[in-house]
């Protein structure tokens, strides 16, 4: 189209628009007047929630009537397209920009507690509950279904297989037959672009040195056509992709003495060689069996791109074959920005991801089972003995608080490998996102990558195979008490050793609570509001044996810093005491929902008070 | 209303196409306290400054990598420039600011003690850096003067260079 008909083409649009837009509004001004009549004996949220939903979603579609049928003219009535070519970026936009809806339905739903809580039993809340509950649906709805938008059956790569093998058994005069399964396993779109070319390579490879020609098949016993056998499924969070051919297999020693030969390698190194490192030659720059070049291979170049292109993807290869009965690769690739399960488990302050497809079970067990042997932590799990390793040790996590008899242990399995990984605290079962960490930090140790939480808060993935190699270097210290905790127990040697936090933004409050407790003679620390107290907690020049919590205080107030204070292990037994002058039986069930164990109301005579304190902090009277 | 459409658009093509000529000879940078020292990056380096946030930390990185926090979905290293030039790490302050710089596909954020000012310096008031300093190891891409104080210019690659 010329400039001027763009301009023509704009301009008319813009007058359809706002005809439509006329339209509606004259539409709706009817339709809101008519219930409004109506609505005088109902309640009324009732009457105004169905007149605003059906003038509400109209909006949306009606510009996009329009622009379908100016496509269509355009192309002069092309056939009917079911995919359209969408640039990545703009899919990982719209990702990012579904993330931000997330964080912000999360907010909103919290709000909307809050303000519950606040107007109980308003009649305007209903409607702002069904809103919200609407919003977060669709949010939800709308993660998914970006989310699926990139993924791709690995079928797309493998349908151009068939053909080929087809191609190249007539050229090599070999008969060759190809058996495709788990053509339906999903993976994102750019993964399946990257990982055509390698297949291509190392299928093309199998055809001419793996499967041997139909005269020697026979002669070695084998049926006269060879298989070349493409598998594809998910293991943990990889995408495993195996050819397998039945062909005459690799044979170390002569990779070996080929190797020699190119000058890939020294002597001295091939003797040292395991067989497995022997296979891993075919992968170095310069390396070919073949004996002349053909067509289809022998430059010595394929297979190194293969390891180069499936490292790109940060994927690993496994080479299994025995002489004479063929030959299998495993690609193993990790499922960039795939949606996986995870087991979220918590250590002190920290959380982690835990593929779970990774996770055989997890048990609780007390301290007292974990058993010592050559300084390795063992359990007994039934009729196994498994080797245990605490996450905080591969992960040098500061561990400050560890008190608790009990442990719960996340047994994890991998191929044939099992290990018992300790952990604080299981969180739970949820959906992620796998998010790469950048090239910044990208192959740290145990670490698969990021995922994005439904607080905003980053949780980074746990790498199984990674971490099981760790384990075995990690010097464990599964069951011995941390130095710190038990000097803080046995610390208290005079009243002062104790310390108490007032949070309260009432100057008077705060002073009849220190006269209370003055003659006990602790320490105490006064704080204006919830966020003074979290900062002054989080400093942690003090450690508090207990907190006098207000209810009513401005920027943050006692229902929100004590579920702040419990999401700190470190403090998830700091007794907390809700003093307020709210008496309904809402606000103590919200204060111990929140965490609060002892609730005080205003006013209350010193002595309670201070009796209170005393027993939640286990004063010593002696003292 | 197309008239309209038309005038903006207009507009903004100037303004896309114009404004380059200018810039030419004066580089824009925005300054900021780490330690003692002012030091500035390009203004075209800055994605966006944004107060602190919650981060998470990265096991088995160096000391001055505080962890990775999400900025509108994305994960981004964040860096602590205090402890990146061997400095002691304070408690952020009502001052601390995170800078998130980039260059090309590398992101990072960036811990400052405070923001200063967003400072235009003609390009022949930037001299080379200390001869002192060795050339490829050195963070410093030059030196400001302006007035009476000395500004140092900063390389944002060389920042957002993994070095462990």
């Amino acid at each position: 189209m010329s400039e001027e008909e763009v301009e023509a083409e704009i301009e008319r649009l813009i007058a359809v628009r706002q005809a439509e837009d006329a339209a509606k509004r004259a539409q709706k001004s009817t339709e809101t007047e008519a219930p409004k009549a109506e609505s005088a004996p109902a309640p009324a949220p009732v009457a105004v929630t169905p007149a605003a939903a059906p003038a509400a979603p109209k909006p949306a579609p009606a510009p996009r009537k329009v622009e379908p049928k100016e496509d269509g003219e355009a192309r002069g009535g092309a056939a009917v397209e079911q995919t359209i070519r969408v640039d990545v970026k703009r899919l990982d936009h719209l990702m990012n920009l579904i993330g931000e809806l997330v964080l912000g339905k999360n907010r909103l739903i919290k709000i909307n507690d809050d303000v519950e809580e606040r107007y109980e039993g308003e009649a305007f809340l209903e409607e702002l509950n069904q809103v919200v509950s609407i919003v977060s649906l669709v949010t939800t709805d709308l993660q998914i279904a970006v989310m699926k938008t990139r993924m791709l059956p690995i079928g797309k790569v493998f349908n151009k297989f068939p053909r080929m093998i087809r191609d190249l058994s007539r050229e090599l005069n070999k008969k060759i037959e190809l058996e495709i399964t788990g053509e339906e396993t999903e993976l994102d779109k750019s993964i399946v672009e990257e990982i055509g070319d390698p297949l291509v390579h190392i299928i093309r490879n199998s055809c001419d040195h793996g499967i041997e020609t139909p005269e020697i098949r026979l002669a070695s016993g084998k049926e006269e056509s060879g298989t070349i056998h493409l598998k594809a499924y998910h293991e943990g969070n990889h995408i495993v992709i195996q050819i397998i051919d039945d062909g005459k297999g690799l044979d170390a020693e002569m990779l070996k003495l080929k190797s020699i030969e190119k000058g890939i390698i020294t002597e001295k190194e091939a003797d040292t060689m395991t067989e497995k490192e022997a296979f891993g030659l075919i992968f170095r720059p310069g390396f070919s069996t073949a004996a002349q070049v053909t067509s289809v291979s022998g430059r010595g170049v394929g297979m190194d791109v293969v390891k180069t292109n499936i490292e790109k993807l940060n994927g690993m290869i496994d080479i299994d074959s025995e002489v004479g009965k063929g030959t299998s690769m495993k690609l193993k690739i990790p499922l960039t920005l795939a949606i996986i399960q995870a087991l979220l488990v918590g250590v002190q302050e920290e959380y982690y991801a835990i593929p779970l497809a990774s996770v055989l079970e997890t048990v609780r067990i007390s301290k007292d089972e974990i058993y010592t042997v050559e300084s390795r932590s063992v359990m007994r799990l039934r009729d196994e003995v498994l080797s245990l390793v605490h996450i905080g040790d591969i992960f040098e996590v500061e561990r400050v608080f560890d008190n608790s008899e009990h442990a719960y242990v996340v047994v994890l399995g991998l191929a044939e490998s099992k290990i018992g990984l300790i952990v604080d605290s299981l969180v739970g079962q949820e959906e992620i996102v796998i998010k790469s960490l950048g090239e910044y930090l990208k192959g740290i140790e145990g670490i698969a990558g990021a995922t994005i939480r439904g607080d905003g808060g980053v949780t980074l993935i746990v790498d199984v195979a990674a971490l099981m190699q760790m384990a075995k270097s990690v010097k464990s210290t599964v069951g011995q008490e941390s130095a710190e905790s038990r000097g803080r127990l046995g610390a208290k040697n005079k009243a002062s050793d104790y310390t108490v936090m007032i949070v309260d933004d009432s100057k008077t409050d705060r002073t009849i609570m220190r006269k209370a407790l003055e003659p006990m003679g602790i320490t105490l620390v006064e704080a204006t509001d919830g966020i003074e107290a979290l900062n002054i907690l989080k400093q942690g020049d003090y450690m508090f044996d207990g907190m006098l919590v207000d209810i009513e205080m401005p920027r943050m107030d006692g229902y929100t810093l004590a579920a702040e204070i419990k999401k700190y292990n470190k403090y998830k037994n700091l007794p907390l005491i809700a003093v307020t002058s709210r008496t309904g039986k809402a606000d103590r069930m919200r204060g111990v929902e929140s965490g609060m164990i002892e609730y005080i109301t205003k006013p209350y005579s010193p002595e309670y008070l201070m009796n209170v304190v005393k027993r939640n902090i286990k004063f010593n009277e002696g003292l | 209303m197309s008239e309209k459409l038309q005038q903006i658009i207009n507009k903004q093509q100037k303004s896309l196409s114009g404004d380059d000529i200018k810039i030419d000879e004066v580089i824009q940078l925005v300054g900021f306290i780490v330690g003692d020292e002012e030091f500035s990056v390009p203004i075209l380096s800055i994605q966006e400054i944004i107060k602190p946030i919650s981060w998470t930390r990265v096991p088995q990185t160096p000391a001055y990598i505080l962890g990775v926090f999400n900025l509108r979905g994305s994960v981004i290293p964040l860096i602590d420039l205090r402890s990146r030039f061997g400095l002691e790490m304070i408690k952020h302050t009502e001052e601390t600011r995170f800078i998130v710089m980039k260059n090309g596909d590398d992101v990072a954020g960036f811990v400052i003690d405070r923001l200063t000012e967003a400072i235009r310096l003609p390009k022949r008031d930037v001299g080379p850096a200390p001869d002192t300093v060795n050339e490829e190891e050195s963070m410093i891409d030059g030196v400001g003067k302006q007035s009476d104080r000395i500004i140092t210019i900063l390389k944002v690659h060389k920042l957002l260079e993994r070095n462990f």
